[in-house]
């Protein structure tokens, strides 16, 4: 072993010294490495009774092999150690025990093993548990732990007192204070300050808990708490002194006690730490100040873009200003939203102008008086008959002289249309039986021929007339009254008669004078 | 100066009254320009010779009667010859003549050319084909077709539209006629010798012809 020993010891020396690129190479610190490990694991052997190997096995097997057994030598070495480390850290004399029995060599492995005992059996029951998240046992063999080590003197208080119920896994005061190390890290209890309000928490939840187990302890405990006078609250022992005197009077020495070594404890960590353990005050006391610091911190930077005023896009990071909702004025009115309202709105419009017939028709402007077309004077592609001098005269007579003005070419068609037109005109109201206004007349001077009217007008089927063209006075002109042959009187006749009697004589009258020449000439003939 | 002198100023020698002012008649032609006799002598080409022959009598009749100016034709020389007379009354008078025998030299009817004589505003611009562009050979011949067009009717439409009167001698063109008639019918003469069609040329002449007679 101590061959052994010594080789382990160097190769650990030999480990240190050598240099960390070293161990990145796989070589010849592999045999080294093995060694030494095997010396530690010896050297820790003494302290894990349970672990399977009595040595490190580590010829012929693999890195994670030898791995492995180190970690199964080592996992409950850790939570025990844990455990001691916690012990110590709230009871700061127990290290001055463990110098003592560390002196003690050959009492150390007992002790240490039945500590290590109680440790794992707690440590087990813990493991079991913790996964389920029993508080309520763990409390109970916790405290039950912690006041097996607790002080000598409470210790044989307590085991006299309480023979019945604790036993090496339940520990009344292990649990007690494993609840008032709760309380203070959950609520930053100051112990100065509040040490009643935590005591009756503790107390209420202890009620909570263990109400079915901790009667007959709590009886029990609190003859023991009996002695200790209340350097507390008054009031708050007044208050919850019927449950203190029912149950945990005795018990005020203990938790005073405990309040000092936790407050000293607390005093000790905060200057380690500092946040775990603090008061409801301190902790928001903190939180304000570290608001203070970061709102200080703030101010002092450099402000963010967009209180910068005036930026301009080099200056700022880019497309930043997609993520920044900008404000802008708008020059154009926002697209309407179309909803049904505003559609049933449009269509009543709609339909009230239907019906009233009232469209805002656009209305064409009226075009302004024209001035009449002047006469387009047509292009004549003939040689011109006038010459130029002409030309000229005539041009010169229709601006100073316009009566006298020869007619043009166009006013001579005019006349010709005109006529045209007339004629046509006459036809046409011949058509509708001169059922018209009659037009002006026009003094035409033409000779008019006696002859009958349906020589002279058109073969027309309604405006043809038997009537001569010439009026009956203008054919006759007799005087008088004419009468006809069967409308003459009796005297009528005798006066003609005795008209043409007279007539007849006065011509025989001068006859004779005419016979009787021819008579004589005609005698005279006859008588040759 | 009568009056003041009828006036009668008591001095001491009396002054023989002044002379009543003169009062003259307008001076002839003859007696402007000093008594001497002033010629114009126009050159007959030889496509007029004829032409002049047959209308002698009328170009003699207006110049010698109307405007009293003599005229006599050179046949040597082939020139016509114009002198004024003693009681040409004005001096214009000869230049009128001679400007209406060139016209007719020109190739103007004699209707037309009297114009000249009877108006003062009437005058005769001649130019080249070639001053407007330079065409040879067939584009000459088609421009000077182009010009006429048709049995000359492009030209009539021309002279009607515009109260001018035109004569295109071969590569020559002459106008006559009053001087903004003679503006517009040379810019549409000048529109057909550089090639746009005569449809074109009429439209424009509408227009202008119609602003023109208002």
């Amino acid at each position: 072993m101590a061959i052994v020993k010594d080789s382990g010891f160097k190769a650990l020396e030999k480990l240190k010294s050598t240099e960390p690129p070293v161990f990145l190479a796989p070589s010849s610190i592999s045999e080294v490495a093995r060694a030494a490990s095997q010396h530690i694991f010896e050297k820790l052997k003494p302290y894990n009774p349970k672990s399977p190997f009595d040595e490190l096995l580590v010829d012929g097997f693999d890195a994670e092999q030898i791995w492995q057994q180190i970690d199964m030598q080592s996992q409950p070495l850790l939570s025990s150690l844990r455990q001691e480390v916690n012990r110590f850290a709230k009871n700061p004399e127990e290290i001055r025990k463990l110098g003592n029995l560390a002196l003690k060599v050959s009492h150390e492995d007992d002790v240490d093993e039945m500590d290590m005992d109680g440790h794992d059996s707690g440590d087990d029951e813990l493991e079991a548990n913790e996964s389920e998240g029993e508080e309520k046992d763990e409390e109970e063999e916790e405290d039950g732990d912690e006041e097996e080590d607790g002080d000598e003197e409470d210790e044989e208080e307590k085991d006299g007192d309480n023979e019945g119920i604790e036993d090496k896994f339940f520990k009344i005061k292990e649990l007690e204070e494993f609840l008032e190390d709760g309380e203070a890290e959950e609520y930053g209890i100051d112990y100065k300050n509040n040490k009643g309000v935590a005591k009756r928490k503790k107390q209420n939840l202890r009620d909570e808990e263990d109400d079915d187990d901790e009667e007959d302890d709590d009886e029990e405990e609190d003859d023991e708490f009996g002695a200790f006078a209340g350097g507390d609250d008054e009031e708050a022992d007044k208050l919850g002194k019927a449950k203190y005197t029912d149950f945990f009077g005795g018990k005020k020495k203990e938790t005073k006690v405990k309040w000092k070594d936790l407050s000293e404890d607390d005093e000790a960590e905060r200057e380690n730490q500092g946040n775990e353990k603090l008061s409801t005050h301190e902790k928001e006391r903190l939180k304000v100040q570290s608001k203070i610091e970061q709102m200080e911190k703030t101010n002092l930077d450099p402000k963010h873009w967009t209180m910068q005023g005036e930026i301009t896009a080099a200056k700022r990071p880019k497309n930043s200003a997609l993520e920044v909702d900008l404000d802008f004025e708008h020059n154009a009115r926002p697209a309407p939203v179309i909803t049904e309202e505003v559609t049933a709105s449009l269509e009543d419009l709609i339909k009230s102008r239907i019906i009233e017939a009232r469209f805002d028709d656009v209305q064409r402007a009226p075009s302004m008086p024209t001035k009449a077309k002047r006469e387009a004077k047509e292009m004549d592609e003939s040689k011109s008959k006038k010459g130029l001098a002409e030309v000229y005269e005539d041009e010169y007579v229709r601006t100073a002289n316009p009566a006298f003005a020869p007619t043009t070419f166009s006013d001579e068609l005019k006349k010709e249309a005109s006529m045209l037109f007339k004629n046509l005109c006459l036809k046409l109201d011949a058509l509708s039986h001169f059922h018209f206004t009659p037009k002006p007349v026009i003094e035409e001077m033409s000779i008019q021929t006696n002859v009958p009217a349906i020589a002279m007008e058109e073969v027309a089927p309604v405006a043809v007339s038997d009537a001569a063209m010439l009026a009956p006075e203008e054919i006759f002109s007799g005087k008088g009254d004419i009468k006809d042959e069967s409308e003459l009187t009796q005297e009528e006749r005798k006066r003609r008669r005795a008209k043409k009697k007279r007539k007849f004589k006065a011509e025989s009258a001068k006859e004779p004078v005419k016979k009787a020449r021819d008579a004589t000439t005609v005698a005279g003939s006859e008588v040759l | 100066m009568a009056e003041s002198t009828q006036m009668e100023v008591e001095t001491a020698t009396q002054t023989a009254p002044l002379p009543a002012k003169p009062t003259f008649k307008p001076l002839k032609a003859h007696e402007m320009s000093d008594g001497k006799v002033q010629f114009r002598k126009i050159s007959v080409p030889p496509n007029r010779y004829s032409p002049l022959k047959k209308a002698w009598l009328d170009i003699y009749t207006p110049i010698y009667d109307q405007m009293k100016v003599d005229i006599r034709m050179n046949l040597k020389g082939r020139k016509v010859e114009l002198k004024t007379r003693a009681d040409t009354p004005d001096i214009s008078n000869l230049q009128k003549s001679a400007d209406f025998v060139h016209a007719f030299m020109l190739g103007f009817d004699i209707p037309d050319a009297i114009s000249l004589l009877r108006m003062d505003e009437l005058y005769v611009e001649s130019f080249e084909i070639k001053d407007v562009k330079t065409l040879k050979g067939e584009h000459l011949s088609r421009a000077i077709g182009r010009l006429s067009g048709k049995g000359g009717k492009t030209r009539f439409a021309i002279e009607n539209s515009t109260k001018t009167r035109i004569v295109i001698a071969d590569s020559r063109i002459h106008i006559l006629g009053a001087f903004t008639n003679i503006k517009v019918a040379r810019s549409s003469l000048c529109s057909l010798i550089m090639g746009s069609p005569a449809g074109k040329v009429y439209s424009k002449l509408r227009n202008v012809s119609a602003r023109l007679n208002e």
